[in-house]
């Protein structure tokens, strides 16, 4: 059985990719992808714990995170489409019009 | 019967204030009459009241009769009342006040018959004004009192400042008046803080401050003394300001800028009587400490004394009359002070005859508020009267009026006589009894105190004759001066019948004293061993023997005939020149008596180096402190702000790099606690 520290190595690695690239890249779909990444990280920990422990509550909270995730990036992407249309831009640079 | 009906004697005026307030201009002589007829009702109400109080036997025993309702209860156990409080002292006051104010109103119909309109005001004022006085002579507590005081202060501002808007002689009367009512207004209130603050004292230790329940053995001996002593004190603070004694003197001479009936309503019926009748009501209070009569006693003489000197060489006819209110007041609390020394010293040795020789003091005290109230009464109506005639208050335009002014000059002469202590007229009696009295004291402790102070009395006695008589040589005698010789000749009679009726009794209320009366106004131990008016013995004949079995006496009355025949001689023959005793007014002295002492300047420095310094304090504070904390919050709420502001950079990336830095720092902070508190 592969032990536990496997998959929590993982899970803090594309957890960590994940913030490194919203913390760097510029493209708001690239970020709204790396805030993915983030989430199913988060979602490997549950499956993992669930597993090991022998307790189905993680696994159906993984089912419930993976629906709002859908939910969220659906809005996220309707969000971007509308700034889009408005700025004509992708760039999180150029959506900077909320401050003093 | 009648005495039930007390509450009556204030309530009269009172309405007579409200209706010619709001109707006067609606009936003839703008409510004068209505005036008139309120302070009729008032006297003849005082008369009925007063009879049946001394003629009663149920009230003999214990020398008061008081009824009241409660007012307010305060936490703590305080209750207040609201009644009245008839002993002989009430109704002597209420007597002299309510009738001397109907002969005030009766000659203000003929004095101020030209102010058109503005009548209304007078005689709505003056009507309050006799409210207050009535309402402190009947009230039953301290408070009440109080409330009655401050009515008459209010009364005195508004009146000593009618002429503050439209002064028949112009602006500068105008400013003059208002500027006068202000200075009384403001050093009457230095008295009246005072005043107010011994109630304070009073009330915390009496738990109480109705008369009836204050003034008895057993309260006054549970109280502790000091407090007694420091609430006196403060009492007496506030009558040094009413009865405008030294060293708040001042105000009462510049009050002349009021029309001279309100002068003569507040030096004869109202107003500086109040600082009177509130010592002689305070006196089981008083006389539990003797140096606070002594204190008492030495006011009054220093006032009489100082204030005569400024009497001495002043052209201002009603000046002249203030003077002498100040330095006759002075008479009365040096009586008071003297004769409650004695009863003091009597009470703590128990000495029986220390009691009714102080008893004396205070009815010459009395008898002289009351003899003073007659003839201060008739001396400013005659003043008055001379006034409306020629038409200026200087006495060097006058003279020789006395042909033309017979009625006038003569009751002028009656009341010059009586002020000036005038063997068998009014203000002899009194006069000297209150210098024997003084006399009197000086043989039991403070021999040299009490010496000086009759000292002072003797030499002010002798003054007063002069001065009187130099106002009256001044004015009726000698050449015509310039305004005499277009005068309209003797006032109308509205004007000249109370002169006459006043006259009668400035000239013979001193007799009162060998009939009885000194029983009512003496005080002494009553039934239930209490200091209480009209519980003490008089003298009554035996007076006679006394004032003329005295030696002091006939020299009195010969110092007053040399300073008759001195003023005669100086103002009446000119035979003698009062320039060479002045260096014709170039004299250190004479510059000194027309500065009056620099007690105005005095005042103005005290006014604006202390005011204004503590003024400037204040708004220093106001200005750097309490204003300085609040702009100095706002201005670091905004400069926080704007520095804030600068991290809202609208970057995604920046934000997100702040929210995962906090998140590491705050697991790091968890981390620690843990470490720390041993978990790991």
């Amino acid at each position: 059985m592969i032990p536990i520290e496997f998959f929590l190595a993982f899970a803090a690695i594309l957890f960590a990719i994940g913030a490194y690239g919203v913390m760097t890249k510029n493209n708001t779909i690239i970020v709204l992808m790396c805030v993915e990444l983030m989430l199913n990280a988060a979602n490997i920990n549950f499956v993992a714990f669930s597993a090991f422990t022998g307790d189905a509550m993680g696994q159906v909270f993984v089912i419930m995170t993976i629906t709002v995730a859908a939910a969220e990036v659906a809005v996220g992407i309707a969000i971007l489409l509308n700034a889009y249309k408005l700025k004509k831009a992708t760039e999180v640079d150029g959506l900077a019009s909320m401050r003093w | 019967m009648f005495i039930e009906y007390t509450w009556l004697i204030p309530v009269i005026p009172l309405l007579c204030f409200l209706i010619v307030g709001f109707l006067g201009n609606k009936t003839p002589q703008g409510g004068g009459y209505i005036a008139i007829t309120g302070a009729a009702i008032a006297t003849v109400l005082a008369v009925l009241v007063s009879c049946e109080f001394w003629t009663s036997a149920a009230y003999s025993d214990v020398g008061y009769v008081t009824q009241q309702i409660t007012w307010f209860t305060l936490p703590g156990g305080f209750t207040l009342h609201f009644g009245y409080y008839i002993d002989s002292l009430a109704c002597l006051t209420m007597l002299f006040a309510s009738f001397i104010a109907m002969l005030i109103f009766v000659y203000s119909l003929g004095y101020m018959h030209d102010e058109g309109v503005r009548k209304r005001r007078y005689f709505g004022e003056v009507s309050l004004f006799l409210t207050g006085m009535l309402g402190l002579a009947v009230s039953s507590n301290f408070l009440e009192m109080f409330i009655f005081w401050e009515i008459m202060g209010l009364c005195s501002y508004l009146l000593i400042g009618f002429w503050s808007f439209n002064h028949p002689d112009g602006d500068a009367a105008s400013e003059n008046a208002a500027s006068a009512a202000k200075k009384a207004f403001l050093v009457t209130r230095l008295g009246d803080v005072c005043l107010m603050a011994g109630l304070f004292v009073l009330l915390f230790a009496f738990k109480t401050l109705d008369y009836a329940d204050m003034f008895t053995e057993e309260a006054l001996a549970a109280v502790d003394p000091n407090m007694i002593i420091l609430g006196s004190l403060l009492i007496f603070g506030g009558v040094i300001g009413k009865s405008a004694q030294f060293p708040l003197l001042d105000w009462l001479p510049d009050a002349m800028a009021g029309p001279t009936t309100v002068s003569a309503l507040i030096h004869a019926a109202t107003m500086v009587k109040a600082g009177v009748y509130l010592t002689a009501r305070c006196f089981p209070l008083f006389t539990q400490c003797s140096w606070i009569l002594l204190w008492v006693a030495i006011i009054g003489g220093v006032t009489a004394f100082f204030a005569a000197t400024m009497a001495l060489n002043n052209m201002n006819i009603k000046k002249v009359l203030a003077y002498s209110t100040l330095s006759q007041l002075g008479y009365m609390f040096l009586a008071l002070g003297a004769g409650g020394y004695m009863i003091a010293l009597g009470l703590e040795q128990g000495n029986e005859a220390l009691i009714v020789a102080g008893s004396a003091g205070y009815t010459a005290g009395l008898l002289h508020m009351v003899n003073h109230a007659f003839f201060k009464a008739l001396l400013f109506l005659g003043s008055g009267s001379v006034i409306h005639s020629c038409g200026t208050e200087d006495m060097r335009k006058m003279g020789g009026l006395g042909k033309k002014m017979k009625i006038t000059s003569i009751t002028m002469l009656i009341g010059s006589l009586s002020i000036s202590g005038f063997p068998f007229f009014a203000g002899f009696w009194s006069k000297d009894l209150i210098i024997e009295s003084v006399m009197h004291a000086s043989d039991f402790g403070e021999q040299t105190l009490f010496l000086i102070l009759w000292f002072l009395a003797i030499v002010t006695a002798f003054m007063t004759a002069f001065y009187m008589f130099r106002m009256w040589f001044m004015t009726f005698q000698g050449v015509e001066g310039v305004n005499a010789h277009h005068t309209h000749g003797e006032s109308p009679k509205s004007m000249v019948v109370p002169l006459c009726i006043l006259s009668i009794f400035a000239a013979g209320l001193g007799f009162v004293i060998l009939f009885g009366f000194d029983n009512l106004i003496s005080i002494g131990e009553n039934a239930a061993g209490n200091l209480q008016v009209g519980s003490g013995e008089g003298k009554g004949f035996e007076y006679i023997t006394e004032i003329f079995g005295n030696v002091y006496t006939w020299m009195t009355i010969v110092l007053v005939l040399m300073a008759m025949g001195i003023a005669y001689l100086m103002y009446s023959k000119k035979t003698m020149n009062p320039g060479k005793f002045n260096k014709n007014g170039e004299s250190r002295l004479y510059h000194a008596l027309t500065m009056r002492w620099w007690f105005p300047q005095l005042y103005d420095q005290i006014a604006w180096k202390l005011g204004y310094g503590v003024a400037r304090g204040v708004d220093f504070v106001d200005k750097n402190i309490i204003d300085g904390t609040v702009n100095g919050i706002s201005n670091a709420v905004i400069g926080g702000g704007e520095i804030l502001s600068k991290a809202q950079t609208g970057n995604v990336r920046s934000y997100t790099t702040v929210v995962f830095g906090g998140v590491v720092v705050f697991f790091c902070v968890i981390l620690g606690i843990f470490w720390y508190m041993g978990g790991l």
